[in-house]
C-alpha cells in the first residue's frame, strides 16, 4: 500500500513537472561565447539571461515562466546555423534570439526564414542582409550599417564650425561584413547581393564627399589574425589624413588601432570608431588617448529611454540598476541590445496573445512611430525589410575618461559640447 | 630610405615577441616530439598571471615574467604527468599529443573564459604606447622591451642547452632518445623538464605579449597558425631556427602590409608554411636539429 502510494505521488509530480514545462515558453539563442566575436557574444548572453529573469520574476509571458536555451557557436556561421536548426526541430522553441554580428546573421537569417520564425536581430546590421525578400526580420539597432556614416557627418557638420572640419580622411577597417559596410556608405560604393551579383544599392557619391572629406588613404586589415597595427598606424600618420576612420568589428580591434596611434604619435583632428563603446575600450587604451574619439552607438547608459517589461514601466535607468546589481558591472550596449530584443519577442508574444511566430511576426509589422515596440533602447517599428524607421545613431565620444553623447542635440538631456580637435593621444 | 628603415624596425619589433612565443613551442616538439597545439593558450594563461597581478598589485609585467614563468612551469609539469606521460610508450606518440593538446586548449579557453569571463585584456605600463622618436623614426618602447627582454631569454635558453649538464641531456635526448637512454640519461625526467621549460616559456611570452596585443580566451586560436608558421619555418625543434623564421617573416609582413596592404601581411606567414612545406619540409635549420 505505501509502496503503491510512493509511485502514485511520483507519477502525479512527474506529470506536473512535466506540465510545468510544457507550459513554459522555450526560447533559443545561439551565440559566440566563444572564438573571435566572444568578447560581444558573452555580454550578449548577459543581456538575454537578465531580461528573461526579470520577466519570470515579474510572473512571465502570459502567464507562463521563460525557458532561455542559450548555444555556443564558437563564432562560426555553420554551428549558428546548425544549433537554430535544433531548436526549432528538436528542442521545440517557440521563439528564438538573434545572434550577434552580420557575419553569423546573414547565413541564419535564410534558416529562420524557412521556418517562418521571427527573427529579432541585435547586430547584424550588414544592408544585405534585409535585401533579401525575407518578411521575418526585425533589426533592434538604428539602421544598415550602410548608413551610419549620415550621422557621422552629420556632426561633423553641425558640430564643428564651417571651414574647421576635417578635409582629408584615412579610412581603415576589418575585412567584415559589418566594417565594409560602413565603409561603402562612407566610400559611396555600390552594395551587390553576394549570391546574385545584383546590385542593392548605390550610394555614390558616399557621405565623405557629400561632405567635402577627401579620402587620401584606405586599407583593409584581414578579419582574423592581424597584429601589425604599429605599421597600419604608421601608413596612417604618414597619410597626413585629418581625420580616421577607423571601422573595427570589434572592441579589441579599437583598442588595438587606438593604442597603435598613439604609440606612433600621429596627431589627428578627429578620430571616428565604429566599436569602442565598451568599457573595455577606456581601460585598453586609457583616458589621454582615448579624450575626443567618437563612437556610434545605439544605446547609451544615460539616454532617459522609457519602456515595458513585463507590462509595467522599465527604464533605462532600471536596465542600468539591474545590470549592475546582477553582474557587478555597468552594462554596455552590447548587453543593452540584446536586452531590447528580447522585451521586443516579449512585447510581440504578449500583443499576439501566443508564440505563434505568424502573428507575432504580424503584430510586429503592425508597430508604428506612436505604437512601437518599447525597449531600453527606445522606441522601434519597421519598415517591410526589417530596418527601424524614425531613429538616428546616438553619437559618442569620451571626455574626460567618460563616455558622453553629443549628437543629436536637443533630443534627450544630457548632450554635452562636442570637443574639437583631438588633442593627441 | 627613412620608410624602409622604420618598416624594418617595426617588423624587427614584432618578430622579437612572436620569437619567444614561438620557442617554447619549438623545444617541446625538438626534445619530446609533442606538436603542442595548447601552447598559444598557456601562453595567454601567463598573459592572465601578469595582467591581474599588474591590475591589483600594480606590478610590471616584465618584473611579473619570472613569476609567471614559474607558474606556468609548474603547471606544465603537472599537465605533462597527468596527461602526455602516458602516452610516451605509444607507437603514434606525436598523433597522440596534436590530438591531447587540441583537447588541452579548449579546456584551458574554457577554463580561463570560466575564471576570467571572455572579456578582453590588454595591460597598460607607460612604455606600452610610448615611443623613442629619433628624426623621423621612432621605435615603439614596449615591443623594442619585449623584444630585447624575449630575445635576452633565448640566448640565456641557448647558451643553458649548449653548456649545462641538463643542457647536453635535453639535446642528446632531441637527437636520440633510446642512445641518450642507453647512456644513462634520464629521459622521463628530462621530458618532464623540457616540456616544464617549454611551458614556462609560455608564461614568459604571456607577460610580454600582455602589454604587445590585447588577449581573451579564445584568441589562442588566431596565434596557432602564425606560430606553427614560424617553428616550421624554422625547422621543428630548432630554438635558432625560429628566432631566424620569426624576425625574417614578421619582417617580409610588415614590408608586404606597408606596400601591398594590410589585408595580405597575415597571408605572408601562410604563404611561408607553404612553400616551406613543399621546397624543404625539415625547415631551414631542419638538418642541424642540435640546439644552436
Amino acid at each position: 500500500m505505501t509502496l503503491a502510494r510512493i509511485l502514485a505521488a511520483t507519477t502525479a509530480m512527474v506529470f506536473a513537472a512535466t506540465a510545468a514545462h510544457a507550459e513554459s515558453i522555450r526560447i533559443g539563442a545561439s551565440l559566440p561565447i566563444t572564438g573571435g566575436l566572444s568578447v560581444s557574444g558573452e555580454k550578449h548572453k548577459r543581456g538575454y539571461e537578465l531580461c528573461t529573469k526579470l520577466i519570470n520574476e515579474a510572473g512571465g509571458i502570459l502567464g507562463r515562466q521563460v525557458d532561455l536555451i542559450v548555444s555556443d557557436n564558437r563564432s562560426d556561421p555553420a554551428t549558428a546555423i546548425n544549433q537554430y536548426e535544433r531548436f526549432i526541430n528538436v528542442d521545440k522553441v517557440d521563439a528564438v534570439y538573434g545572434t550577434f554580428s552580420s557575419r553569423l546573421t546573414f547565413p541564419v537569417a535564410a534558416i529562420l526564414s524557412k521556418y517562418n520564425m521571427v527573427h529579432a536581430v541585435p547586430s547584424g546590421g550588414a544592408l544585405r542582409i534585409y535585401e533579401q525578400g525575407y518578411r521575418n526580420l526585425f533589426y533592434f539597432q538604428v539602421s544598415a550599417a550602410e548608413y551610419t556614416g549620415k550621422d557621422v557627418t552629420a556632426v561633423i557638420h553641425d558640430l564643428i564650425p564651417a571651414g574647421e572640419g576635417p578635409k582629408s580622411a584615412a579610412i581603415v577597417s576589418a575585412d567584415d561584413f559589418f566594417a565594409n559596410a560602413i565603409a561603402a556608405g562612407l566610400l559611396g560604393e555600390k552594395v551587390k547581393d553576394p549570391a546574385t551579383d545584383k546590385e542593392i544599392a548605390d550610394l555614390a557619391p558616399g557621405y565623405l564627399a557629400n561632405a567635402g572629406i577627401k579620402v587620401v588613404m584606405q586599407e583593409k586589415w584581414p578579419e582574423e589574425g592581424f597584429n601589425d597595427w604599429l605599421n597600419l598606424a604608421n601608413s596612417i600618420k604618414r597619410s597626413g589624413a585629418e581625420m580616421v576612420v577607423g571601422l573595427t568589428a570589434s572592441a579589441e580591434e579599437a583598442v588595438q588601432l587606438t593604442r597603435a596611434l598613439k604609440t606612433v604619435g600621429a596627431t589627428p583632428k578627429l578620430v571616428y570608431l565604429s566599436q569602442g563603446a565598451q568599457n573595455e575600450f577606456i581601460e585598453g587604451v586609457g583616458k589621454d588617448a582615448a579624450d575626443g574619439v567618437m563612437i556610434h552607438t545605439t544605446w547609451h547608459k544615460d539616454v532617459p529611454f522609457e519602456s515595458t517589461l513585463a507590462g509595467k514601466p522599465f527604464s533605462n535607468g532600471d536596465f542600468v540598476k539591474a545590470f549592475t546589481a546582477a553582474y557587478g558591472v555597468e552594462p554596455d550596449e552590447d548587453s543593452a541590445i540584446p536586452f531590447a530584443v528580447c522585451q521586443g519577442i516579449e512585447q510581440a508574444i504578449t500583443g499576439a496573445g501566443s508564440t505563434d511566430n505568424a502573428k507575432m511576426a504580424e503584430w510586429l509589422h503592425a508597430r508604428t512611430k506612436d505604437a512601437p515596440v518599447q525597449t531600453v533602447l527606445g522606441r522601434f517599428n519597421w519598415d517591410e525589410r526589417g530596418l527601424a524607421q524614425n531613429k538616428s545613431h546616438i553619437m559618442t565620444q569620451w571626455q574626460g575618461g567618460n563616455l558622453k553623447f553629443v549628437y543629436p542635440k536637443g533630443e534627450f538631456e544630457g548632450v554635452v559640447p562636442f570637443s574639437y580637435p583631438k588633442a593627441g593621444f | 630610405m627613412a620608410e624602409i628603415l622604420q618598416i624594418l624596425i617595426l617588423g624587427l619589433a614584432l618578430g622579437g615577441v612572436i620569437a619567444l612565443m614561438g620557442s617554447g613551442l619549438s623545444l617541446v616538439f625538438g626534445v619530446m616530439r609533442i606538436v603542442n597545439l595548447a601552447h598559444p593558450s598557456l601562453i595567454i594563461a601567463g598573459a592572465y598571471i601578469t595582467y591581474w597581478a599588474f591590475k591589483l598589485l600594480g606590478v610590471d609585467p616584465i618584473v611579473m615574467l619570472p613569476v609567471a614563468s614559474v607558474i606556468m612551469a609548474a603547471i606544465g609539469v603537472l599537465l605533462y604527468r597527468l596527461m602526455l606521460e602516458r602516452q610516451t610508450k605509444s607507437a603514434k606518440y606525436s598523433e597522440m599529443t596534436v590530438l591531447l593538446t587540441f583537447a588541452l586548449a579548449m579546456v584551458v579557453e574554457g577554463a580561463l573564459g570560466g575564471l576570467f569571463t571572455n572579456t578582453q585584456r590588454i595591460v597598460s605600463p607607460d612604455y606600452a604606447t610610448d615611443a623613442f622618436f629619433i628624426g623621423d623614426l621612432f621605435i615603439p618602447k614596449g615591443q623594442l622591451y619585449a623584444g630585447i627582454v624575449s630575445l635576452t631569454i633565448i640566448v640565456g635558453l641557448t647558451l643553458f642547452l649548449k653548456y649545462s649538464r641538463l643542457g647536453y641531456a635535453i639535446r642528446a635526448t632531441t637527437q636520440n632518445r633510446e642512445a641518450a637512454e642507453l647512456l644513462g640519461v634520464n629521459v622521463n625526467f628530462i621530458s618532464v623538464l623540457a616540456f616544464a621549460i617549454g611551458i614556462g616559456l609560455a608564461g614568459a611570452a604571456g607577460s610580454l605579449v600582455s602589454f604587445v596585443f590585447s588577449f581573451f580566451p579564445a584568441k589562442h586560436g588566431e596565434w596557432i597558425a602564425m606560430l606553427m608558421s614560424v617553428v616550421v619555418l624554422g625547422g621543428m625543434g630548432s630554438i635558432l631556427g625560429t628566432v631566424v623564421a620569426a624576425l625574417f617573416l614578421s619582417v617580409i609582413a610588415a614590408f608586404v602590409g606597408a606596400w601591398i596592404g594590410a589585408t595580405w601581411s597575415t597571408l605572408t606567414f601562410f604563404v611561408a608554411l607553404f612553400l616551406i612545406l613543399l621546397v624543404r619540409p625539415q625547415g631551414l635549420f631542419g638538418e642541424k636539429p642540435e640546439m644552436a
